[in-house]
């Protein structure tokens, strides 16, 4: 069997990629889980979709309409199916494993839409015994909404990503005392809508440049010790503090989920730990895409489904020989998407997201081809867990050449 | 030996006064200190290898307090008034392997095991290292059974159905003078039978393993140093111990001895009292206590902990074979207590590092703490510079169970006619249980021999376990065949280690009947990949629950109390 596109990743970024490339080319959807939707199918909580429907959407409501959307399209959906190989020849061969057996399919271009996975405790060298009681958000989460059932009664969440803040809220409303939000940085990771709403709306204090030091407990977890850290996020002796409690949520960052991209050889960014593409979402690597948090991680949902439109958009139709110039970057960047420009491609709206390194205020942003400004926009405040999104017109710039600087600076 | 002597040295050294005396199997020392270290160390001073006497070391410690036992918390009739010919305290590697042999014979075999699975202590939290011996010096039980156990491997895991890799071991020079010195390795290597270890050049060193192209002159390669996975060799034991008539009841503590002078009379656990015409005390860290309650102990147990980190396999900068580092004047003062540790591959494809060593007075202490991770990373790094911290995912704390003398203690009591202890086994116990395992069996059947016991062969014995199925070690024609036969095994459940959901319910209905999460985590890598159980956590909670038909909350994540769910939402 051959399609134009496989799209590997039925959340919501696999879902509009799908969609989109449907239009133009034969496409098979590969998800690993029974059911498309990805990761919104355990967020049951609302503010989905603001974006890009007005509206505020629950998780599975947000993916139910583009499963709606699917539909209607000549997208095949293969459910609980596992890609296990990609080997390249003329074109790419895929061999996956499902309920039926060991397939395989051949296409001219992949696009991976395989999400991110949480840092867990090991990754962020919590220390002490190995008792039960020690959750990432995310899987507190599944168990919570998924499997209805309560990881404990006295909780302590440590990291205050967004998934973190959100699980306070709903272990909160299940009935649970969450006894503090430990955050060691300064400055708190989640989106400030949801520190209001989540925390500040249920008096769930958020301590900040404090983290957990030690578990301790038999077989379930009966204490944390959590200390302040200095600016360099290293424990302060004296400051030790133990907390009872019979849980700990960890939601200490997400990293983008890239195992066959590194089996494609596709070269990743260091900063966002995803693909380096250009402005169509597609890797150094010809006819691989990626999109969605797999790219980078996003903080909505409505900025994930764009780029598989546009990893969508070009996968579906023919390329031509590209040409690649690097967008280089000045400032507190903590990275930008994309980190390369094809020259021989539209140029004319490119979406470039980018997420400070630091809280900053009053910043212009002023990108120079060539050493001309063709493109400027001015930020009352900047945070590193707020995404930005701009949209540059490159067509009236000398791109011959060679030199795209996108600066941040005081201005 | 004059034992005041040495008592007077330990006043002048560490300012502690102790006393010694010695009865005929012991060197018994008393006296008290607050500092763990330094009573470890005093013991030590009293070791007497030719008098074949062991150190008691009951100095005092007066730092810290130490804490009870774990107990499962399970507390039935379920054993009250069973008779038994073999009961082994015990489901490490020792007391598996010996339950698994002793099964040749017709004989009602026991194992008692505290938690809610085998390998929970040191066996579970080892590097697998497959040692080759050569860092044994002296002729003693350790080199022994190590030489005899290492040589054993294929034939026992090829009949056990356990992964097992003989991909040898490099241990780096970094100087000139260690290489001329490391001939000495190669003597040491021909008298002890160890085969094949050679010295190999800087040129041949840097082609292997290019990691160390900017430090090494040169390497000593020990062909026969292998890997196995310690836990789940100590399962297949296990299970196959099960296959073969054995008991290994679970969650079952013996919390005392009834004897007499000569001879244990009975066995008291949290499930019941029971007789043993013969009872093998193989309780690691605990040997000496379970001594202590048959009235025997000539021995102490110092624990010893030790940290090992997980490196994911798909991070950059790893070696590709097992390396260390020769140690150097310098280094061998620093790590007295240990062979060095160093960078390994399991069999499962992971590298690991380690392990550290620390005397600690707790026994079942398996924190871990940020110094041993440094410590472990630091140390290791030296020998692959270009490893990254990042590429932790895991790491664990496993406490060895020495004795003094630091060799095994593998022999009938002198004293209570119906025991035998294997104990001091540390590392490389895991290398040696397949040879001891067979001598400890013999002794046992001798004993029952000399108590009048009948014994005769067990004509069903069979020796082979199959391997559990490992979809993604099978070829494509394989898994689909496979899955064709039972969809089950082609529902992917843990993305990071590829573990479909038929190999789930396999590990969940294994023979010792343990379903847990960590059951079925240590089975079959469900959990042990990047994500660590994030995303396949509650599936396999799930899984568990509906295979044993009970509620997601009743499922644990190990031992008895480590429950992932409280209860159900709107019921709280």
């Amino acid at each position: 069997m051959k399609y134009d596109v496989v799209v590997i990743g039925g959340g919501p970024a696999g879902l509009a990629a799908a969609i989109r490339a449907s239009k133009n080319a034969s496409v098979l959807l590969i998800e690993r889980e029974a059911r498309l939707g990805g990761i919104l199918k355990q967020c049951i909580h609302d503010g989905f979709g603001v974006v890009r429907f007005g509206e505020k959407l629950s998780g599975p409501e947000y993916a139910d309409r583009f499963i709606k959307e699917l539909r209607d399209t000549n997208v095949t959906v293969s459910l609980f199916s596992f890609v296990t190989n990609i080997v390249k020849n003329d074109c790419y061969k895929l061999t996956y494993v499902c309920a039926d057996g060991v397939k395989t399919v051949e296409c001219d271009k992949i696009i991976l839409s395989t999400g991110c996975r949480e840092r867990t405790r090991n990754g962020i060298f919590i220390q002490g015994d190995r008792c039960a009681g020690i959750y990432t958000a995310g899987a507190a989460q599944n168990l919570v909404n998924i499997l209805g059932i309560m990881p404990g009664r006295k909780v302590v969440i440590l990291g205050s990503g967004d998934i973190g803040l959100i699980m306070a809220r709903r272990l909160t409303l299940e009935g649970a005392t969450v006894e503090g939000v430990y955050e060691a940085k300064s400055t708190p990771s989640g989106l400030t809508r949801n520190i209001h709403q989540c925390l500040h709306d249920f008096n769930i204090p958020l301590h900040l440049s404090t983290t957990v030091t030690r578990v301790i407990g038999k077989n379930r977890l009966e204490q944390v010790e959590v200390s302040q850290v200095d600016e360099k996020m290293r424990p302060i002796s004296g400051t030790e503090r133990i907390v009872d409690c019979d849980t700990l949520v960890l939601a200490v960052g997400l990293i983008p989920e890239n195992e066959l991209a590194k089996d494609l050889s596709v070269k990743i960014d260091p900063k966002t730990k995803g693909a380096i593409v250009d402005q169509n979402c597609q890797t150094l690597t010809d006819n691989v895409y990626a999109c969605g948090n797999a790219l980078h991680v996003n903080d909505l949902v409505d900025y994930v489904s764009e780029s598989g439109e546009t990893a969508g958009e070009d996968a579906s139709k023919p390329c031509g020989k590209r040409k690649l110039v690097p967008v280089k970057v000045k400032g507190k960047f903590l990275y930008m998407v994309p980190q390369m420009l094809d020259v021989n491609a539209d140029v004319s709206k490119v979406i470039t997201y980018f997420r400070a390194s630091e809280e900053l205020s009053k910043q212009k942003l002023t990108v120079t081809v060539g050493g001309k400004e063709i493109f400027s926009k001015r930020f009352a405040k900047l945070l590193p867990p707020e995404m930005e999104r701009v949209v540059i017109d490159y067509s009236a710039a000398d791109l011959a050449s060679e030199q795209i600087l996108i600066e941040l600076k005081e201005g | 030996m004059n034992l005041a002597k040495i008592a007077n040295g330990v006043y002048k050294k560490y300012g502690v006064k102790v006393q010694a005396t010695q009865d005929e199997r012991s060197i018994i020392v008393t006296g008290e200190c607050d500092d763990w270290g330094k009573i470890v160390e005093i013991g030590k001073l009293f070791v007497d290898k030719k008098s074949g006497k062991y150190v008691v070391n009951d100095i005092r410690f007066t730092g810290g307090e130490d804490r009870p036992p774990l107990l499962p918390a399970v507390c039935d009739d379920k054993l009250e008034g069973t008779e038994w010919d073999v009961v082994i305290i015990g489901g490490g590697i020792s007391g598996c392997s010996v339950a698994r042999e002793l099964c040749k014979y017709n004989l009602k075999v026991l194992v008692c095991e505290k938690h809610s699975d085998v390998a929970h202590g040191a066996s579970g939290a080892n590097d697998g290292m497959v040692h080759a011996g050569i860092d044994i010096k002296h002729k003693c039980k350790k080199l022994h059974y190590v030489t005899r156990g290492n040589a054993m491997y294929e034939s026992v895991c090829r009949n056990l159905g356990v992964e097992f890799e003989r991909a040898g071991q490099y241990v780096i020079f970094t100087s000139r003078l260690i290489k001329f010195l490391a001939r000495t390795y190669l003597i040491r290597a021909k008298k002890h039978n160890i085969p094949d270890v050679e010295i190999i050049g800087k040129k041949e060193i840097c082609a292997i393993e290019p990691t160390v192209k900017d430090f090494a002159v040169g390497a000593l390669k020990i062909p026969s140093t292998g890997a196995v996975s310690p836990y789940k060799l100590t399962i297949a034991y296990a299970e196959n111990a099960v296959q073969n008539g054995a008991t290994i009841s679970l969650d079952t503590a013996v919390l005392s001895l009834e004897h007499t002078d000569s001879q244990i009379t009975g066995i008291t656990t949290n499930r019941g009292k029971f007789t043993a015409k013969c009872v093998i005390n193989c309780a690691g860290v605990f040997a000496d206590k379970i001594a202590q309650m048959a009235g025997d102990r000539y021995y102490s147990i110092h624990p010893r902990k030790g940290v090992d980190l997980l490196l994911d396999p798909k991070s950059d900068g790893l070696p590709s074979n097992a390396i260390s580092l020769s140690p150097t004047l310098k280094t061998l003062k620093e790590h007295k207590n240990t062979k060095g540790g160093g960078i390994i591959k399991t069999v499962d494809g992971n590298i690991l590092l380690g392990p550290n060593a620390h005397e600690t007075y707790l026994r079942e202490d398996t924190s871990t703490a940020s110094c041993d991770i440094d410590e472990v990373f630091n140390k290791q790094q030296r020998c692959c510079p270009s490893m990254k911290r990042a590429a932790i995912i895991a790491y664990f704390a496993g406490v060895r169970a020495p004795s003094y003398e630091e060799d095994f203690i593998i022999e009938r009591s002198a004293k209570v006619r119906n025991l035998i202890h294997v104990a001091g086994i540390q590392s490389p116990g895991l290398t040696a249980a397949p040879a001891f395992s067979l001598d400890v069996a013999e002794m046992a059947k001798d004993m029952l021999q000399s108590l009048g016991v009948q014994i005769t062969e067990n004509p069903n014995f069979d020796p082979h376990r199959n391997a559990p199925i490992r979809c993604k070690s099978l070829s494509d024609e394989q898994r689909d065949e496979l899955i064709k036969r039972n969809s089950d095994f082609g529902k992917m459940i843990c993305r990071c280690e590829q573990i479909s959901l038929g190999e789930i319910k396999q590990a969940i209905n294994n023979p010792l009947k343990v379903a847990t999460v960590d059951g079925v985590k240590r089975r079959v890598r469900a959990g042990m990949g990047r994500c660590q159980g994030g995303f396949c956590m509650p599936l396999v909670v799930k899984t568990i629950a509906e295979e044993l038909g009970v509620d997601y909350c009743d499922v644990q994540k190990g031992d008895d109390g480590s429950y992932v769910a409280i209860g159900n939402i709107k019921e709280i």
